[in-house]
């Protein structure tokens, strides 16, 4: 049952009007988020197709892919041309009743269409604006066109995936910079609406995709810069800090588990759940320094337990002995799973028009007071136009239809 | 509660900190004396000023929260064991200090760390007392475990009614998992993401070597306690933010939900590449470096091909439709890795650069000390510290033009606030002090 509008006003973010001009995954996943958590949120896109996502991935049959309808979530659709005077005119108007702006447009683009920060700050000077690109606003690749997988690259993760001395591999999925990058964006909007709280100031955000990616390097800086060790793929196994650390097969095919034993203790348990507890002696592999220094042998001693064992006992006697282990779960084995039944993380979700069930990650953070929601997925092109430019800017049916015939909507 | 104090020292660290753009409005000069008094001011200024935070969790899944709170102008008190500390201190490359290795000097950053055996009575009364003075809680021990030392919701939530706790843990709050332990790489692979990083049919390969679910799981956390406590600032009342580090995993995935729920695709291991696009992943150069290319649009793909010098491959009987390309994708990532493996790194970048390629160095760490563009954005902070040498750490993320965030210090040794927060903040007497010590309460 979808929530009451009186559990919805109650959201922190009720009453928030957020615009959302990017397009793909970056910016558009603060708003997302923005809105699960009670904020309005208005997709504007060219009426020409409008955003890219909307093409990304699998279609359905309502021609916009599955991605859109997830990460558009309770968005509404209002298209409008900023290449046409009367576009940048409304979208004005927009901005003037909003209280937050995302956009990842190549920097210097909306100066072109006099739509820069000093314009938009003087229509509005409580606005905050969200400014996502691959390099960010300053610096010398600034102009630079960016994606994720360039991102991963030029923040130092790509070239640590894979294995050692072979080609560097995809870590995992090719989108993660654009998800960070959104976590980021939206962490800033809400603290600059906290400063705005207090002082009625609104400020900017300059989001760059490879730095949320580098952000994420544990201590790859500080150990090059005062070692000047620099950190290689390693494979299935990351053994710079602990051991055993990584991923191991398992007697049944294709089916692997991950172990990592970051402490002493957790080393302890996981010889118990192998029936070989004398491994953990203090003279033996007691020792974290110990088993890097033997990491081969270690390693080797962890493997062949692996491979003689069916990947469900080896969970069974890990968990029993409490040692850190899980397994390297396909899309399939996660449907399957009893834990992200429990907690609801796969969410169905009917649209009446694709007419199917449409199954999508729900809402995280998860908040025991003021719970976020999925009120409805990806909205169609320009499916809320009307509404907005009639409920919000004033305009009557006459003007929108010209509007719509001049091709600005 | 005002933030930290700060000294001048930390002032000339912040400016080189924050200091990033060398060309854009946001740029702070680092030897203006205006701006070293508007950063001195700045404490207070900053959106996360006023606000205490109890950081009583070990690694990183959940205190990265703390540490984000705290660039932003929060103090953050770090509550340890009073010998162990926080396993993080050992966990990495050791430094010429102690108590602390590489990664706890710069994930340990701008807190003041407090003392407290919550395995003891006292401890725990203690603890009840900062809670009462503060507003943020963020932990990630075992689901059960602070019950277990009587610190449970219901006892925190007397001691302060609007206390805004976050709870990281492998699996969350819930579910029949909970209690098992968790930490990032066994999370990459229950979320699904290790599975995907590989090639087909061979290893599993860890997804990048760093925590991701760590950050991605204090990331969320940090939004959660940013959502709550603005509901607190209406209602007063604190809340409860469960998030299981698997979860922020797998909120990245993308369509791969959808896509098995709807039509039993199950994504598996793509190598260098992609499913979506072609061409897009990494590529050797001749000088045995690589490089990531990225078409994602048709329109990428026919600017590359100019770059390339083949225009007609992007003819719409070739492979000008990203269909055709996904369809002959052997076939056009052959052409890709000829061209890209005749020449070296920097003609790639050069070629592909000009002509407008979404194009990326796979940069190692000593790549990115030398590049240019990390530098201008300021995203290696150097701070000094006596005794260390200077300490390379990534600056702060997000970048906000009005109340950029700060750095004021490294991971603190262990217990380097205990004294001062027993006697300033709880008042309780320097002679009490000495005795809670003795018994290594503190």
């Amino acid at each position: 049952m979808p929530p009451t509008e009186d559990a919805a006003s109650r959201l922190p973010l009720a009453g928030i009007r957020v615009i959302d001009a990017a397009t793909v995954i970056a910016a558009p996943y603060s708003a997302s988020i923005l809105g699960e958590f009670g904020a309005e949120v208005l997709k504007v896109e060219n009426p020409h197709g409008g955003d890219p996502m909307r093409q990304f991935g699998t279609p359905t049959k309502r021609k916009d892919t599955l991605a859109w309808l997830s990460e558009a979530r309770n968005k509404k659709s209002v298209t409008l041309d900023l290449h046409l005077p009367e576009g940048v005119d409304l979208f004005k108007g927009l901005i003037e009743k909003s209280d937050v702006l995302c956009e990842n447009f190549r920097p210097g683009t909306l100066e072109k269409w006099g739509l820069g920060w000093e314009v938009l700050r003087q229509i509005n000077p409580r606005l905050i604006m969200l400014r996502v690109t691959g390099y960010g606003q300053t610096g010398p690749y600034r102009d630079r066109p960016g994606f994720a997988r360039v991102a991963h690259a030029v923040g130092g993760i790509a070239f640590l995936a894979g294995m050692p001395r072979g080609t560097p591999v995809t870590p995992g999925s090719t989108t993660l910079g654009d998800y960070l990058t959104g976590l980021y964006g939206c962490l800033g909007i809400l603290m600059a609406l906290r400063h705005r709280d207090r002082t009625g100031q609104g400020q900017y955000i300059d989001a760059a995709l490879y730095e949320s990616v580098f952000r994420c390097t544990d201590e790859l800086a500080p150990a090059y810069g005062m070692f000047g060790r620099v950190r290689e793929r390693h494979g299935p196994t990351h053994n710079d800090f602990a051991c055993p650390h990584g991923h191991f097969p398992t007697k049944d095919d294709g089916k692997w588990v991950a172990i990592s034993c970051v402490t002493d203790k957790l080393f302890e348990r996981l010889t118990t759940a192998m029936g070989r507890p004398e491994l953990a002696a203090p003279h033996v592999y007691g020792d974290q320094k110990t088993r890097l220094e033997n990491r081969h042998d270690v390693n080797e001693i962890v493997r062949d337990w692996c491979g003689s064992l069916h990947r469900d006992e080896i969970l069974d006697r890990c968990f029993a002995a409490g040692a850190p282990a899980g397994p390297l779960n396909s899309i399939a084995d996660i449907f399957g799973d009893r834990q992200f039944h429990a907690r609801r993380n796969l969410v169905a979700i009917d649209e009446p028009d694709i007419g199917e069930t449409v199954i999508v990650p729900s809402v995280l953070p998860r908040l025991s007071l003021t719970p976020g929601r999925i009120r409805h997925l990806g909205p169609r092109l320009g499916q809320h136009t009307d509404e907005v430019l009639s409920d919000l800017l004033g305009l009557d049916a006459s003007a929108i239809d010209d509007l719509r015939r001049k091709r600005v909507i | 509660m005002a933030g930290e104090p700060s000294s001048t020292k930390d002032v000339r660290q912040q400016a080189e900190v924050t200091g990033g753009a060398s060309d854009g409005p946001t740029a702070a000069s680092p030897t203006s004396s205006e701006e070293e008094h508007e950063n001195s001011l700045g404490g207070s200024r900053l959106p996360m000023s006023g606000l205490r935070v109890i950081d009583v969790g070990t690694f990183l899944a959940g205190p990265y929260a703390a540490s984000i709170l705290g660039e932003f102008g929060a103090e953050v008190l770090k509550v340890e064991h009073p010998v162990a500390g926080d396993p993080m201190r050992r966990f990495g490359t050791a430094s010429k200090r102690h108590d602390a290795t590489l990664a706890w000097l710069s994930e340990g950053r701008n807190r003041k760390s407090v003392t407290l055996d919550l395995r003891q009575r006292e401890g725990v009364e203690l603890f009840l007392k900062l809670v009462a003075k503060s507003d943020v809680l963020i932990e990630n021990f075992r689901p059960g475990t602070m019950e277990e030392w009587g610190l449970g919701w219901e006892e925190l939530r007397q001691a302060n009614r609007g206390l805004v706790m976050l709870r990281v843990s492998g699996y969350g709050q819930s579910g029949p998992y909970r209690r098992r332990s968790g930490f990032a790489h066994i999370a990459h692979g229950f979320a699904g993401l290790s599975y995907l990083a590989g090639f087909p049919g061979e290893t599993p390969v860890v997804p990048g070597t760093v925590p991701l679910g760590d950050y991605l799981s204090s990331l969320y956390g940090a939004i959660g306690i940013l959502l709550a406590l603005r509901h607190r600032e209406v209602s007063g009342e604190g809340q409860i933010i469960d998030i299981g580090i698997y979860e922020a995993v797998f909120r990245q995935m993308d369509e791969i939900a959808a896509a098995y729920g709807l039509f039993g695709k199950v994504r598996e291991r793509e190598g260098a590449g992609s499913f979506v696009a072609v061409p897009h992943g990494h590529f050797r150069t001749v000088d045995d470096k690589w490089v990531a290319i990225a078409c994602t649009t048709d329109r990428m793909f026919e600017r590359f091909a100019a770059v390339m010098g083949r225009p007609e491959l992007a003819a719409a009987d070739r492979y000008g439709n990203q269909r055709q390309r996904l369809a002959a994708r052997e076939e056009v990532n052959r052409l890709v890795i000829e061209w890209v493996g005749s020449l070296t790194r920097e003609q790639v970048m050069r070629r592909c650069v000009d002509g407008e390629v979404p194009v990326g160095k796979l940069n190692s760490i000593a790549d990115i000390f030398e590049d240019e563009h990390f530098q201008a954005r300021g995203n290696l902070a150097r701070l000094c510290e006596e005794g260390l040498g200077e300490v390379v750490i990534p600056g702060v993320v997000p970048t906000l033009s009005e109340t950029p965030g700060r750095i004021s210090n490294l991971g603190p040794p262990l217990g380097n606030a205990t004294y001062e927060i027993l006697r300033e903040l709880l008042g309780i007497p320097a002679q009490e002090i000495r005795r809670l010590r003795q018994r290594r309460i503190i």
